[in-house]
């Protein structure tokens, strides 16, 4: 059997074994292109006129094609300039078993009534243009000289009257996919934190009331505990209501000093509604060390408004109530889109709300083994969906999570 | 709350200017959410956080602006003119749970005369969102937002035996409320009863049978400290939520009960006429006591970054109530005033000063984290994944992680964590496989005419821990999921519906960043995937991929209207690889030659064990090879396909010659030989 191998190899003069060389891969083409003319355009699928246009162009092509490769590929001599030009006229021409007959009985033969004309034309196009192949003239275009040298320049061989493509048409475009509104902003405030040399942490959304309340110093009596607003599994389990329970792991993992941010899916116990969602995200930072003040928070802070919305940005730091956090904060930053004078995005305020933050509490800094007396630290929390909404101006938060392309092709 | 500045002028000299408080109020913690013109008067709508119910009032909200002002507080009159037996003689009190109910003061003025309130009152009262009732009910409401401290007026006549009991209710009481609603009451809940039946809900609501009405004589008046957790758990139970109870939860101010009482007292005598009996019926059996706090200047320093100047450490502090004794320089005893049971450590003193110092007249400095040389791998990682995908076309959805646990068990037979609250049963447990969630999104877009698509998600999956207290399984899964065509239709070419390879394509892709090629293909999926167009990778130990198109018993049950793919991706395992790391390697200077083997191959056989076949040679100038045409039927006999094999072969050392082309491709021939496969024009 090895024998039938070996003589089916091309130094044995088989084709069925090929060294593809340009040429026939060339070659290959034509092949493809002699099996659809054997066929009529019905059996090819083409029943409308774009599409029978799309068949000639493409055969004009091929025919444009083997014409330049062959002035491109030059002759030996004159002789072998001769027979190149008659092979190829042959090919195209030739009586019997030229395409262009074949394509005459073929295509244009049985076509259907409506669509004969347009084959009609096409075809008398592509006639037009074979008849150039008239030897002499094709023979006279064929440079003599080494066969693999390449023609001074590829316009030399193209013949005058073949149309030029439209290039007006749109080009050929794979579609590309898109990151996610939130997963965007996400990233933007990541990147301004990497930048000062936090890094990220994470945790799990399934928490203990001891992690995601009572390290945070929240009291058993305290609202947000009520299983009107938060979401329980069992008495001791909860889904995590914020991303701060990752605060107190972060500080028993790693101790102070730490500077870490925090993203993450929090979960309220929230009817959905344009501005409510039971799923939500979070950003939360905090910087644990010795010497951290007040004014490492509002410093750190006015530096990553400006990152984010923009240098002319201003912050405006309010006091306010958390029980993580003493003293606390509410963080306000001029709105990006009026500069402050009012307008639809900041609710004629000037001013758009991006999260509470505050210097962290000294029960807190003990729940995660730090010793509040000697560390000290800030702590800065914001929704990533709400600043999605400011920044892109979405009106409805369900939008987020409908998964609709119409509203993710937008980012 | 909303504050009168009529109203809030009695107390405090307030800017020429009262939009001037718009920026002040809010510097000091009371956000303005609304301000508004009420006749000749301005009305404010203050948010106050929760651990100041001192500023749920006038009197509260002016001792603030005083101390930022540096200027007098003045306290609302209330001078009694008693006359008559005293009070003690016609009303006894009796607190029978002190834990829930710390103070207990009551006054009762005979002969009143019940009416409609004078207009000064009563549009005050409205000014500030109050509806006028009579001038008893109305002075109660009146020193509740003047004082902050909630009161109650009794029918003295309905009070069965003239007697107070404060005590939990008794299994099987009742109480009909002032919102005329009847309730059954409990015994976790407090309430003051007479000597016969309750007769309110302790700091939420009074009893519509000793409700003030216009045949009320004499009053009695309560003025109370209820413990905070029981009021809120109360009110709570009952649906109700009132200007008392929001107070009384928060705590309000024990000191403060007999002075709101006096000053109610006084305004009932001066409208509603009557005489006020002489003394407060006071029972006061768990008096607040609080030490005093130790305040260090280098503390003040540590936590906001700046030095307090000491007179402005006294000032601020005493003018919001505080007593300040100076110990040593830079350190005093400071003892919160009755009405901040918020303020218990040093640290919420040196929130006062942060406060009235002003937030923006403290320093500010950004200074980056310590250099740290770890570098966040996981996160490279997630954002090449992240590159590639956009790369390749897919849209990142983010989905509801809530699911109906019936539905999860369609996918999976992993234990579900349940949600003991859910909003709704669609979204009572956590998913444990997020196959369904693509589907939801798949069928949205599909029915609202998007047809091309290709989503994504980064998500977890949730599965309840086996043993009970520990956390449950969260583990971070990739879902692809597509449908419709694979480019949309141009006049480039001709649109070309989706198929198993452009899924398959794309998972190559994938594993080529994370460089995992060598990856072996097992077909066949799992129960909801086409069986003869799914299959599966695996590495290591667990399941990798499992990807196909999605079966048709599943596809309707969906309602989708289209062919869709899946794939599920285990992100874990995967972001678990490293990513390719590049290394060049010098490329061959001898020709690369390439050749096509035209093979026929029986059915039966696979690419998968043609490539192994040809992989088993390890003939290292095999650069690679690839399948570039796959055909059936024409020449080709019945139970055979043909296959196009484009191999590339090229030496390290040397030109190959056609000889030894030859040789490799006999070895190439002869390997796939036992396979039953020979090349197409040959017997």
């Amino acid at each position: 059997m090895a024998e039938g191998f070996v003589a089916a190899l091309p130094s044995a003069g088989s084709t069925a074994v090929q060294e593809a060389s340009p040429a026939e891969r060339q070659q290959e083409i034509v092949m493809k292109l002699e099996e659809k003319v054997a066929l009529t355009l019905d059996q090819l699928g083409i029943r409308d006129p774009a599409s029978v246009q799309r068949l000639f162009a493409e055969v004009r092509e091929a025919l444009l094609a083997e014409r330049q490769q062959l002035v491109a590929g030059g002759a030996a001599d004159e002789a072998d300039r001769i027979r190149l030009a008659k092979a190829l006229r042959d090919r195209w021409l030739g009586r019997k078993n030229g395409l262009l007959s074949f394509i005459g009985e073929h295509w244009l033969k049985p076509a259907e009534r409506d669509l004969k004309p347009s084959v009609g034309r096409a075809f008398n196009e592509l006639r037009q243009l074979a008849a150039e192949l008239e030897v002499e003239r094709l023979a006279a275009q064929i440079p003599i000289r080494a066969p693999h040298k390449a023609a001074e320049s590829p316009e030399a061989g193209r013949p005058i009257s073949a149309p030029a493509p439209d290039l007006s048409l749109p080009g050929y475009r794979r579609p590309l996919g898109s990151i996610h509104p939130i997963t965007r902003v996400q990233r933007e405030i990541e990147e301004i934190f990497l930048g000062l040399g936090y890094r990220i942490e994470t945790g799990p959304e399934i928490e203990s009331t001891y992690y995601n309340f009572d390290a945070l110093n929240i009291p058993e009596s305290h609202p947000s505990r009520d299983d009107v607003d938060t979401f329980y599994l069992d008495a001791r389990t909860v889904l995590r209501t914020h991303t701060s329970p990752v605060q107190i792991r972060a500080m028993q993992k790693f101790g102070a000093p730490l500077y870490i941010i925090i993203p993450g899916t929090c979960y309220r116990r929230d009817n959905p509604d344009a501005t409510h969602s039971p799923m939500f995200h979070q950003m939360e930072g905090l910087a644990i060390d010795e010497d951290i003040t007040f004014a490492d928070l509002k410093g750190t802070l006015d530096y990553f408004a400006k990152r984010l919305l923009g240098e002319r940005t201003r912050t405006r730091l309010t006091p306010s109530f958390f029980p993580f956090t003493e003293p606390s904060g509410e963080l306000a930053v001029s709105c990006f889109l009026c500069e402050g004078k009012g307008c639809r995005t900041c609710k004629q305020s000037g001013w758009i709300e991006l999260g509470g933050c505050g210097m962290v509490h000294p029960e807190v800094l003990r729940a995660g083994g730090i010793d509040p007396d000697r560390y000290s630290g800030w702590a800065f929390g914001m929704g990533i969906d709400r600043f999605a909404m400011t920044k892109y101006d979405i009106g409805d938060i369900q939008l987020f999570f409908q998964s609709d392309v119409r509203f993710l092709e937008q980012f | 709350m909303k504050i009168s500045l009529n109203w809030l002028s009695e107390f405090v000299n307030l800017p020429a200017d009262p939009r001037e408080l718009g920026a002040v109020l809010p510097s000091l913690g009371l956000g303005v959410e609304s301000m508004a013109s009420v006749g000749d008067d301005c009305v404010l709508d203050l948010e106050v956080t929760t651990n100041r119910p001192d500023c749920l009032s006038h009197y509260g909200v002016a001792r603030e602006l005083a101390a930022y002002y540096q200027t007098q507080l003045r306290p609302p009159r209330a001078e009694v003119h008693e006359s008559g037996e005293p009070a003690a003689s016609a009303v006894s009190i009796e607190i029978a749970d002190p834990e829930l109910c710390a103070r207990y003061c009551g006054r009762v003025v005979k002969n009143v005369r019940i009416e409609p309130s004078p207009a000064w009152l009563a549009a005050r009262l409205e000014a500030v969102g109050v509806r006028p009732i009579n001038n008893v009910a109305d002075v109660t409401n009146y020193v509740l937002m003047e004082l902050g401290h909630p009161l109650h007026a009794f029918d003295f006549d309905r009070i069965a035996g003239r007697r107070i009991i404060v005590r939990r209710a008794l299994a099987g009481e009742g109480l009909r409320t002032l919102d005329g609603v009847d309730r059954k009451l409990d015994p976790a809940n407090l309430v003051i009863a007479d000597e016969t039946r309750p007769v309110a809900l302790a700091g939420v609501m009074g009893g519509a049978a000793s409700e003030i009405s216009a045949g009320t004589r004499h009053v009695l008046l309560e003025s109370a400290w209820f413990e905070p957790t029981s009021v809120r758990r109360t009110a709570k139970m009952h649906g109700l939520h009132t200007e008392a109870s929001h107070r009384f939860e928060r705590g309000a101010d024990i000191e403060m009960a007999p002075v709101a009482l006096n000053r109610a007292a006084a305004l009932i005598a001066e409208i509603a006429g009557g005489e006020v009996l002489s003394g407060i019926v006071d029972v006061y059996l768990r008096p607040l006591v609080r030490g005093a706090l130790t305040l260090r200047a280098s503390e003040i320093h540590r936590l906001l970054g700046t030095d307090a100047a000491e007179g402005d450490v006294e000032r601020i502090l005493r003018s919001l109530g505080f007593a300040v004794q100076s110990e040593t320089p830079g350190r005093w005893q400071v003892s919160p005033p009755s009405f901040r049971l918020d303020v218990s450590r040093e640290v919420d003193l040196v929130e006062e000063l942060a406060r009235h110092l002003g937030y923006d007249r403290l320093p500010s400095r950004v200074r980056p984290a310590p250099p740290r040389l770890e570098h966040d791998e996981l996160r490279t990682k997630e954002l090449a994944l992240f590159e590639l995908l956009v790369a390749l076309g897919y849209r990142q959805i983010i989905a509801p992680a809530m699911l109906d646990p019936a539905e999860c068990t369609r996918f999976t037979d992993r234990p579900a964590v349940i949600i003991s609250n859910p909003l709704s049963q669609e979204a009572s447990a956590m998913r444990t496989t997020a196959v369904p969630s693509m589907l939801h999104a798949l069928r949205w877009n599909l029915d609202r005419g998007q047809e091309d698509l290709r989503l994504f998600e980064v998500g977890k999956t949730y599965t309840r821990p086996a043993r009970a207290g520990d956390l449950a399984e969260e583990r971070r899964v990739l879902t692809l999921g597509l449908s419709g065509h694979r480019r949309p239709a141009s006049v480039h070419d001709t649109a070309r519906a989706l198929d198993f390879f452009d899924l398959k394509g794309d998972l190559e892709a994938l594993f080529q960043v994370f460089d995992l090629e060598a990856l072996e293909f097992k077909a066949g999926g799992c129960s909801y995937y086409d069986a003869r167009l799914s299959g599966r990778y695996e590495h290591g130990a667990g399941l990798l991929v499992i990807f196909g198109q999605l079966g048709e018993g599943c596809a309707r049950e969906y309602k989708l209207r289209r062919p869709v793919w899946l794939a599920e991706i285990d992100l874990e395992s995967l972001l678990g690889r490293p990513l390719r790391t590049p290394r060049f390697r010098s490329f061959p200077r001898y020709p690369v030659v390439v050749r096509d083997f035209a093979l026929v191959v029986p059915d039966s056989i696979a690419y998968q064990q043609i490539a192994a076949a040809i992989e088993q040679q390890q003939v290292p100038e095999i650069r690679s090879f690839r399948p570039v045409d796959l055909f059936r039927g024409g020449s080709l006999d019945h139970g055979c396909y043909g296959l196009l094999i484009r191999v590339c072969f090229q030496s390290e050392v040397k030109t190959l010659t056609n000889d030894e082309i030859d040789q490799f491709g006999r070895r190439i021939l002869s390997a796939l030989h036992p396979l039953g496969i020979r090349l197409r024009h040959q017997g």
